[in-house]
């Protein structure tokens, strides 16, 4: 399922790519995230976990980044991850590409185009449930940024 | 599914027990929910402590003030049966009917029905638009807590960890005061509504309340704010998608939903008000 | 997994028997006990085809943890006829009106049915709708079953 955020941040879009690209650190504003480690040139090792009522789940996987283009502000992160408690699994990739945005101040407008498919038992929980929950982590992710990015 | 089955037969013991297992225990009223999730795989509790035998909340009893007070652990049967249910409000009685099949009512409770939280499920719209609160039970003893409020996300309450709903208390309404449940859904009769509507004319007061718009069941405010300010019930439907926020599912699509819980929500208001 | 002994009483016979926290009630009753009238539809409490009386109450035997059975009785379709083999005027409804073809959904109807006619001896129409939408059918389209009620319900025609 695709989703779509937009948030600006009160920061210059070189500041605010040098920090996204920072994927450990930025990932620290993602809700529920335990942990993004560097494993290898663009590739990173992430955990993550999300709640939905009383169903606890918890990601473990791959990240890589691709197609980064330093100078557009753009590149795609590919993900793919398993909740070994309930064998299902998580992929999901999300394009970030930043736009300089208007004002008096230095401000950038970060655009996030997700798409998010969850495979095995957590499929149970149904496709609209999931896709409310996702869109809640990444508009809550948006808002962290953006406290952050100042 | 491999887990350690307690059965208190008090309620102190289950909040202790509770307590002392934390988040990897999980309480079960009837079971109707849990089994299912359990055996989904996607609730994996390491300890069940079934709630059956805390026979304390398990009455129907109505104050001096005249509150309606329901034992979280009574079935959707017993009260939809209920002479005091029924006399304090026929509508209620008639809403705890329409949950399911027989079968589940007879095993599933009111207490669990709630805490499942569930946007469609059919009690919560009808208790809301009767001003509905629960007496939560802890350790540490006892709070109220508004039903408008209590559902916070699909599936998730207020209910801290550890705490566990003693019962459902329901004001008393006025005189002449009138109340419907529309539970529409084109599906089976067994299913959950695709879009359902309470509303409650009491004491020149009017709540609306609908089921399956939004992550929660909520209050329709907007509505509730526009009758209040004179509009037409025609006029005032029209603010409901302005509380609502559907999905597209196998129930229908947003749109659908926004569409019925406009038609909806006018035939209820005409079934209270007219 | 904690282990419980369950007392209980099973078409009118005493039963014990260890059962480990997380068993339910069909998988005990089909696999353990023999009592292979229950049938295992769905497994998620929709479809009827396990449908079983506990204490008189009609539940869904795949939704009912068999630490709850403790203490209870429960009926199945295995307990609906007499003792000595001869069928309840229920059973003998169905034969006459046609309330079955392949017989898969028929003990869960049956043990419906019964817990209907015991709650509503003469049961209008809308009331057999109302209760029996849980027990599905895929053979009959419901008016055999509809007319074995009727005629066990006294409305004989």
């Amino acid at each position: 399922m695709k989703l779509e955020h937009r948030v600006t941040v009160a920061a210059a879009p070189d500041r605010v790519w040098a920090y996204l690209m920072d994927l450990p650190l930025a990932a620290r504003q993602i809700p529920g995230i335990e942990s993004v480690e560097l494993v290898g040139t663009n590739q990173y090792r992430g955990r993550l976990r999300v709640q939905i009522g009383p169903v606890r789940l918890a990601f473990e996987g791959d990240i890589s980044l691709e197609e980064r283009d330093d100078h557009a502000k753009t590149a795609t992160l590919r993900g793919e991850g398993a909740d070994r408690a309930s064998g299902g699994g998580v992929r999901a990739s999300v394009r970030i590409a930043l736009d300089p945005a208007d004002g008096p101040t230095a401000a950038t407008e970060i655009a996030l185009s997700t798409d998010v498919q969850l495979g095995g038992r957590i499929a149970e929980l149904g496709q609209p449930l999931i896709k409310r929950k996702a869109d809640q982590v990444l508009q809550a992710f948006g808002e962290n940024l953006k406290r952050e990015l100042t | 599914m491999s887990y350690d089955f307690h059965a208190p037969t008090a309620l102190a013991e289950a909040l202790e027990l509770a307590a002392a297992y934390g988040e990897d225990a999980h309480f079960m009223a009837g079971g109707t929910s849990l089994v299912l999730l359990m055996g989904q795989g996607l609730v994996r509790p390491g300890h069940v402590v079934g709630l059956r035998g805390l026979t304390e909340l398990r009455g129907i009893t109505k104050d001096a003030d005249g509150t309606l007070r329901i034992g979280a652990l009574v079935t959707h049967r017993e009260a939809e049966r209920s002479p005091e249910v029924r006399a304090h409000c026929t509508a209620l009685g008639d809403t705890f009917g329409h949950v399911a099949t027989v079968r589940i009512r007879n095993q599933a409770t009111l207490g669990g029905n709630l805490v499942h939280a569930d946007p469609a499920q059919d009690p919560p719209p009808m208790l809301l638009a009767l001003d509905a609160s629960l007496s939560v039970a802890s350790r540490s003893g006892e709070r109220s807590v508004a039903l408008d409020g209590f559902f916070t996300d699909t599936f998730a309450t207020a209910l801290e960890p550890g705490e566990i709903v003693r019962e459902i208390r329901v004001p008393p309404l006025a005189t002449g005061a009138r109340a419907c449940y529309l539970k529409f859904l084109p599906r089976t009769a067994d299913d959950y509504a695709t879009v359902s509507v309470a509303a409650v004319a009491s004491g020149g007061i009017v709540r609306v309340a609908l089921g399956g718009v939004g992550p929660t069941p909520l209050r329709a405010r907007a509505v509730e704010r526009a009758i209040a300010s004179g509009a037409a019930i025609g006029d005032a439907v029209a603010a409901v998608v302005d509380d609502i926020d559907p999905l597209d599912d196998g129930r229908g699509s947003a749109a659908y939903k926004r569409t019925m819980a406009r038609v909806w929500t006018a035939r209820a208001l005409r079934e209270v008000l007219g | 997994m904690s282990v419980h002994r369950i007392r209980f009483t099973l078409n009118g016979e005493p039963r014990e028997v260890t059962a480990s926290a997380d068993r339910l009630l069909v998988d005990l009753l089909r696999d353990d006990l023999g009592a292979t009238g229950t049938k295992k539809g769905c497994a998620v409490g929709v479809c009827g085809s396990c449908s079983v009386l506990v204490n008189g109450e009609l539940v869904s035997a795949c939704l009912y943890p068999v630490v709850y059975v403790d203490g209870a009785a429960v009926t199945t379709v295995e307990g609906l006829a007499s003792p000595d083999g001869s069928l309840a005027p229920l059973q003998e409804a169905f034969i006459v009106h046609g309330g079955f073809q392949c017989g898969i959904c028929t003990p869960g109807q049956l043990v419906a049915a019964t817990a209907l006619l015991a709650e509503r001896p003469r049961p209008s129409e809308r009331d057999i709708s109302r209760w029996m939408m849980g027990n599905i059918c895929r053979c009959t389209g419901y008016a055999g079953i509809r007319q074995a009620i009727r005629a066990a319900g006294g409305d004989r025609p």
